[in-house]
């Protein structure tokens, strides 16, 4: 480990020098567990020790950089706009919000960050943080229109890999969209995120995931939820391109009618490897949850899901509902799943469902005696096999542009 | 309250014979391998064996993954063979077995007496650490059918156990396994000639009576190509305030076109409503599907135990070939059950179909913990899974693990699981029908395992629903 890992503590600026010693000290940590592997339970069906031992010889920490480009901007709807280049916070315009309702800043300070679900990342990322962005919007504000982060990643950053946390707080009464747009160049780098997310009463909270092209970067996400009263928030996961990702995601729904939903559609093609692995704790009485996870595997693609729903003793009537789908495109494609219930209350709705297999035969020669060639029959069961993940997002503009850029996906399957 | 007496009902089966024993030096060592081996006149490849399987056991470690923990198991304070003393030289037929034996028997209802014919089920008795009694021989060896205590099959048939004899479960698998091929004592050995359809139900009963004793059965049945054969396994043990260990290895192997039906109920001492005593049940149950078309199919319905931890398996090598697996696992005071199965799928178009039926009450945790793993190669291959699981209050547990995994495009798996109370419209339904809270709950129960219920032989399915029954007793109300 201490091989592959080149790490220059002087390239970073530093406040003072406990600072210094408390991220050697988590670095240390780091070092002696290691990268997860598959004897970890969490990790069992994405071994990350091997999967970055095999494509990485040695991993520094990030250069100062120079950034002159000029970032393609989306025009398929109003929004406003954060940039972030290279993980940490670089602009934003914020004008279509009222002024002083939303605030955005450089994340300062790792105080105050509880990650729920802990691994040795998690180190690794105390350890070489570069901060990120501090989100908040201000209480009974409703957003006018979605926050847009650019994520770009510059073309040089081979082996060089990236920490950043970010904070999102959605004050009560309030509501926030917020689309993450990852933009990669060629290069291979890896990129570790916190994120820690409180909602409070009554807030509603989307969240978008969206990868813009192929890109050659080994992402790990880490988000820690906690939700308030009658607060909602919703996830949409569209992070196919990378060649390998994970998403952990840890809800806690601590008081009643909360209701949490993570959707996700991926479309993985060769050399790409995606894991998304929920948590649903339900703490509290008449919360819902909702996941619903797609993925078409092509190639020598892997795709994971494992998702566990824990319904507490006093979380009466709690609605909880997961389901996992996969279509296996190609012999050696594989689809991993571990769909986990683990319920202490009795007055309580809880299912999932999981299903992998090939195209239904049946379907495509539906669509083939209609006059409809085959790859175009494929292409269309495809297409109607993800988009369902889209039908909660009531924004037409929105939904248009997502739809547009799977349609872009599913184009390159042969 | 009718509840409360019902709560206060004790173990049917949990009576003690007063009998004479004959055991082994307490703890495990060479030594007690060595003197196992030599009661029971082993030839030197089994002792060979056996010491293998202890040197393999000194570096493993016992497993933590599962839900259920317990306290540390003392290994060197158990008795590894206890049998009775009657028992020291075998009796050549029912009339020399000591009366006292026969007694417990008829007390458990099993007809070991072969004049009353009851049941026409072939009956092999197992006493703490000896086969007691093998009921029907003469009309199974006219079909060339063997079925004897296995310490008899490793004399008469060695040949058989050798090539079979751990093939399915190997020596080094994992810790509970590896302790049973170092110590197991008796258990059933079975092989079905070719062509041959078993005229009758096999059936074994186990029955740990001698206290601070583990029981360490090993069963082997082979089907050879174009046999069938059912066989059926029960057990009890008395009320004891200790926790015994049972941990018994069944190896199933099904050649071409073979089929082999295995059903258990299971109903060891739970321990008291206060979760004091009771059985560990950590047995490894594994069958092999080797030839084409081979079919095993597993039920067992889990009612005792106060750990509960097994996972009986398929392993599908044949193409065309069949796992099926139908459980009931019912919990309730302070049991634990991690049980559910594992569907390994090598063979082209090989199917697997997976019911598993929970059910939780009073304190208990109920966890189906499974696996379908469908192989690169397997094509064409196709899971069913359903587990459903109920709860009963909200003191108690109910968990879902399954792991799926599918590295084929031509393959399918569905998998679907729910968990939810019963519904209070049925109880009402059948309350305004004049039955009491008991009986509509005991109805609900047995309409929600059905499905599992109507895979067992005639035999059991009687003693089953009475089971299902019985072991939720008090806790509604």
């Amino acid at each position: 480990m201490e091989q592959l890992f080149n790490i220059d503590f002087k390239r970073m600026n530093f406040s003072n020098d406990k600072e210094v010693a408390d991220r050697k000290k988590n670095f240390e940590l780091f070092l002696k567990g290691g990268l997860p592997n598959k004897k970890n339970e969490n990790w069992k069906f994405s071994d990350l020790n091997s999967i970055i031992s095999k494509n990485f010889k040695s991993i520094t920490n990030n250069d100062e950089y120079e950034f002159e480009e000029k970032i393609e901007l989306i025009h398929d709807f109003d929004h406003n706009k954060v940039i972030l280049v290279n993980g940490s916070l670089r602009s934003y315009d914020l004008h279509f919000e009222e002024k002083g309702k939303v605030k955005i800043e450089t994340l300062k300070s790792l105080e105050g960050f509880h990650h729920q679900s802990k691994n040795n990342l998690d180190y690794l990322n105390k350890a070489l943080s570069i901060g990120g962005f501090n989100l908040e919007v201000q209480q009974n504000y409703k957003c006018k229109k979605p926050i847009m982060i650019y994520n770009y990643f510059t073309a040089n950053l081979n082996n060089k890999i990236i920490n950043n946390s970010n904070k999102i707080k959605v004050s009560q009464n309030s509501e926030l969209t917020l689309i993450e747009y990852n933009i990669g160049k060629k290069s291979k780098f890896i990129k570790n995120t916190f994120e820690q997310i409180n909602i409070y009463k009554g807030a509603v909270f989307k969240n978008i995931i969206l990868q813009k092209a192929k890109c050659n970067g080994y992402f790990y996400k880490n988000i820690s939820c906690r939700q308030d009263y009658n607060s909602s928030y919703q996830n949409f996961i569209l992070s196919s391109g990378l060649k390998f990702n994970k998403i952990e995601i840890d809800i806690i729904l601590e008081k009643e009618k909360s209701s949490c939903h993570i959707l996700s559609g991926l479309n993985l093609s060769k050399e790409e490897h995606q894991e998304i692995k929920t948590q649903i704790n339900h703490m509290a009485p008449n919360c819902k949850s909702y996941q619903k996870i797609k993925n078409v595997l092509e190639g020598d693609s892997k795709g994971v899901y494992q998702g566990k729903i824990f319904v507490k003793d006093i979380a009466q009537k709690t609605d909880a509902y997961q389901l996992s789908k996969a279509l296996i495109l190609n012999d050696q494609a594989e689809f991993n799943a571990k769909p986990e219930l683990e319920i202490y209350a009795d007055d309580v709705k809880c299912s999932h469902g999981s299903s992998s297999g090939s195209i239904d035969d049946e379907a495509i020669h539906y669509l083939m005696t209609r006059g409809i060639e085959l790859r175009a029959a494929k292409k269309l069961l495809i297409k109607g096999f993800l988009n369902e993940i889209f039908d909660n997002i009531p924004e037409q503009k929105i939904r248009t542009f997502l739809e547009k850029s799977i349609e872009v996906q599913i184009d390159e399957i042969r | 309250m009718k509840s409360e007496e019902l709560k206060n009902q004790e173990y049917k089966y949990g009576f003690t014979t007063e009998i004479e024993n004959f055991k082994a030096p307490k703890g495990l060592s060479e030594k007690t391998i060595r003197f196992i081996s030599e009661v029971k006149k082993e030839p030197k490849w089994m002792l060979d064996w056996r010491l293998k399987a202890f040197n393999r056991l000194k570096v493993l470690k016992e497993p933590n993954w599962q839900k259920p923990k317990y306290p540390k198991i003392n290994y060197q304070d158990l008795y590894y063979y206890s049998a009775p003393k009657s028992m020291k030289e075998k009796p050549k037929s029912l009339d020399e077995v000591d009366p006292k034996l026969i007694e417990t028997y008829n007390k458990l209802g099993i007809p070991l007496n072969e004049q009353k014919r009851l049941s026409g089920v072939a009956v092999d008795a197992v006493f703490d650490s000896v086969s007691v009694a093998t009921t029907f021989k003469g009309e199974l060896d006219k079909k060339g059918i063997i079925f004897c205590p296995i310490s008899e099959a490793i004399q008469k048939h060695p040949d058989l156990v050798k090539k079979y004899l751990g093939s399915v479960i190997p020596l080094s698998d994992h810790y509970f396994a590896t302790l049973n091929s170092a110590v197991f004592t008796d258990g059933s050995f079975v092989y079905i000639p070719p062509n041959t359809r078993c005229p009758m139900e096999l059936s074994t009963y186990f029955r740990i009576n001698a206290s601070e004793t583990g029981q360490f059965e090993r069963t082997l049945i082979i089907a050879d190509k174009g046999s069938y054969v059912s066989y059926l396994e029960g057990c009890t043990a008395p009320m004891r305030d200790e926790n015994q260990l049972h941990a018994a290895n069944v190896e199933l192997v099904a050649l071409d076109d073979a089929e082999i039906k295995y059903s258990t109920v299971q109903n060891w001492y739970p321990g008291d409503k206060d979760g004091i005593g009771g059985i560990y049940n950590f047995v490894t149950k594994r069958g092999a599907c080797r030839g084409r078309n081979s079919k095993i199919s597993w039920t067992q319905v889990e009612t005792g135990s106060a750990i509960t931890w097994k996972y009986p398996s398929c392993i599908l090598q044949g193409d065309n070939s069949v796992g099926e697996f139908y459980s009931i696992a019912i919990t309730n005071n302070h049991q634990k059950a991690d049980t559910g199965t594992k569907m390994i799928h090598l063979g082209k178009n090989t199917k697997s179909k997976i019911i598993s039926k929970g059910i939780s009450a009073g304190q208990a945790d109920n966890t189906y913990r499974g696996l379908v793993d469908i192989g690169a190669k397997a094509k064409n291959s196709r899971n069913y899974t359903q587990c459903d699981s109920l709860l009963m209050g909200n003191k108690c547990g109910a968990h879902t693990v399954p792991y799926i995994r599918n590295k084929n495009s031509s393959s399918t798996i569905e998998h679907e699981a729910t968990t939810s109370k019963i519904n209070e419209d049925q109880l009402f339904y059948c309350n305004q029908r004049g039955l009491n809270q008991e009986e509509a709950v005991s109805l609900i129960v047995n309409g929600f395992c059905k499905e599992v219920l109507q895979q067992l032989p005639m035999e059991f399915a009687v003693e089953a629903q009475k089971l299902v029954s019985i072991s939720l007793e008090g806790s509604v109300g």
